[in-house]
């Protein structure tokens, strides 16, 4: 009794307090997001007690045609520019801002030792896994072996992923020789079974991560202090997961 | 008024509404995808693309029957006839990917065939490594459609008149004649009908076959992989191979029918 009370009571100071904060957002956002976001998430709701977040995690690209097919997203946060643009064209968003940065890693499987530096992905043989060329991951990953001269690992190429996730698990399996996957993938359950190799800043893509409100939200505020908080107190999760700052 | 026994065969109108409720439900998606379909650029379906998503399909289609059939229809047969205990188990067991989510299997595969795998570990000690090999989209699609062909066989045998068989036995026919010559040509239209199962759902397999075999075009990437990667970059031309895969299979089915319906 007295604890439902009290909960009824501090349910009530908090909504008062924050008004606008009632209601659930749904946040589509980048599989690279999955471990940060989530643990934003947790945070978001112990701050906004009577908000919801709820999360639809994928490749940018999918994520942003099916925004633009009419699938209900509050918050967008994507892993390019360019797939933002997509939902900026239609239905159109607010408040675009860049949140974090990623750059790109080579991983391989801990107890091989056919990829040793970034060169070693155009040794003929090495199963080289990455993200398809439509998803942001693949396209930058195409991008740091074209700017570092390694056209021979194009051929090594044994299956385009349909997102960075997927990269990891085929590595993480010990079926590819090496991926290119973000920094960020590399959780610290990923990183007791692989091994990172890094690429050369001078090849190196550097990601720009853009968060909007979708036009049209229901939950305008709520969207709002999402992103306010993403940018905010969220950014010690996105440094704790390998992310760059924004600037 | 005396009904007419004839209208006893004509369902009530209750039952009439919910029947057309369920077809709807099934049909909705496929008119949803010809509504959305962008047929004015229809020239979008014939890339090179899908053409050689259409080969991989063929291939991996045919070789998924292919072995269905050859490892599925004996199944089937001993499964059907064994009286031995473990035999309603691994009935069970055989029909296992018919419900698993197909990425479970594909998991599974990696697990058995991958390079670290229980046989793929010794496959790949003498250079066989089967993931992201066409073989292996065969394989996964092979997994998935088997179950289809022995539950079409074994539900002919348990239809079949055992007195044929023993007649032909008392004649002195030896086992392999009986089976060759009573038991296939009796069963030749259940076998069709599992043919055609496993086919359409071996040209349909997804799940198994990215996780086990991965996505790369002209090797692994079949139709389906093929729709799922354009979904993310083109809806219009993804719609519109999915409507390919849908007329494909929906011939296989109405034939089927019809062949099933008739006999």
């Amino acid at each position: 009794m007295i604890v439902a009370a009290l909960l009824v009571a501090t349910s009530a100071c908090a909504g008062g307090a924050r008004r606008g904060s009632e209601g659930e957002i749904l946040v589509f956002a980048a599989s690279s997001l999955t471990e940060s976001f989530a643990a934003i998430g947790g945070s978001f709701e112990r701050a906004y007690p009577l908000a919801r977040v709820r999360f639809n995690f994928g490749p940018s690209d999918g994520l942003a045609n099916g925004i633009e097919q009419g699938a209900r997203a509050d918050v967008f946060a994507s892993a390019s520019e360019t797939t933002m643009d997509v939902v900026a064209r239609s239905p159109g968003v607010v408040g675009r801002s860049v949140f974090a940065r990623n750059r790109l890693v080579v991983i391989a499987p801990k107890d091989s030792t056919r990829v040793a530096a970034f060169a070693d992905l155009a040794v003929p043989g090495v199963k080289l896994v990455v993200a398809a060329a439509s998803v942001p991951a693949g396209k930058y990953a195409r991008q740091a072996l074209d700017q570092g001269g390694l056209h021979a690992a194009l051929r090594n190429i044994v299956s385009n992923e349909v997102d960075v996730k997927s990269v990891v698990q085929k590595v993480v399996l010990g079926e590819a020789d090496a991926g290119i996957v973000y920094a960020t993938d590399v959780t610290p359950t990923v990183a007791a079974r692989v091994r990172t190799v890094p690429i050369p800043d001078a090849y190196n893509v550097i990601a720009s991560y853009p968060i909007a409100r979708v036009k049209g939200t229901r939950y305008e505020a709520l969207a709002g202090a999402f992103e306010a908080y993403v940018l905010g107190p969220g950014q010690d999760a996105l440094r704790a997961a390998g992310f760059l700052p924004s600037s | 008024m005396a009904r007419r026994a004839s209208d006893a065969a004509v369902p009530p109108p209750g039952l009439t509404v919910l029947a057309a409720l369920g077809i709807a439900f099934i049909a909705l998606p496929v008119v949803g995808l010809a509504v959305r379909a962008p047929w004015s650029d229809l020239a979008a379906l014939w890339t090179p693309a899908t053409r050689s998503a259409l080969k991989v399909s063929a291939l991996v289609t045919f070789g998924a029957t292919a072995l269905a059939l050859m490892f599925g229809l004996p199944a089937a047969i001993v499964l059907a006839r064994s009286k031995a205990r473990a035999a309603p188990l691994i009935r069970g067991l055989i029909l296992l990917p018919f419900v698993l989510p197909p990425v479970v299997g594909g998991i599974g595969l990696l697990a058995a065939l991958g390079r670290h795998g229980v046989i793929g570990r010794g496959l790949a000690a003498i250079g066989i490594e089967l993931p992201f090999t066409t073989g292996a989209a065969v394989l996964a699609a092979a997994f998935v459609a088997t179950p289809l062909l022995v539950l079409a066989v074994e539900g002919g045998i348990r239809s079949l008149d055992p007195r044929l068989e023993q007649a032909a036995a008392a004649m002195g026919a030896s086992r392999w004649y009986v089976l060759r010559r009573v038991t296939l040509p009796l069963l030749r239209p259940h076998i069709v009908a599992g043919l055609v199962l496993a086919a359409a759902r071996a040209l349909g397999e997804f799940g198994a076959t990215i996780t086990f075999a991965g996505n790369i075009a002209g090797r692994t990437q079949t139709l389906p992989l093929s729709v799922y990667e354009t979904l993310q970059s083109d809806p219009g031309a993804a719609i519109l191979q999915a409507l390919l895969m849908v007329a494909v299979s929906l011939v296989a089915m109405v034939a089927l029918r019809g062949r099933l319906l008739s006999r």
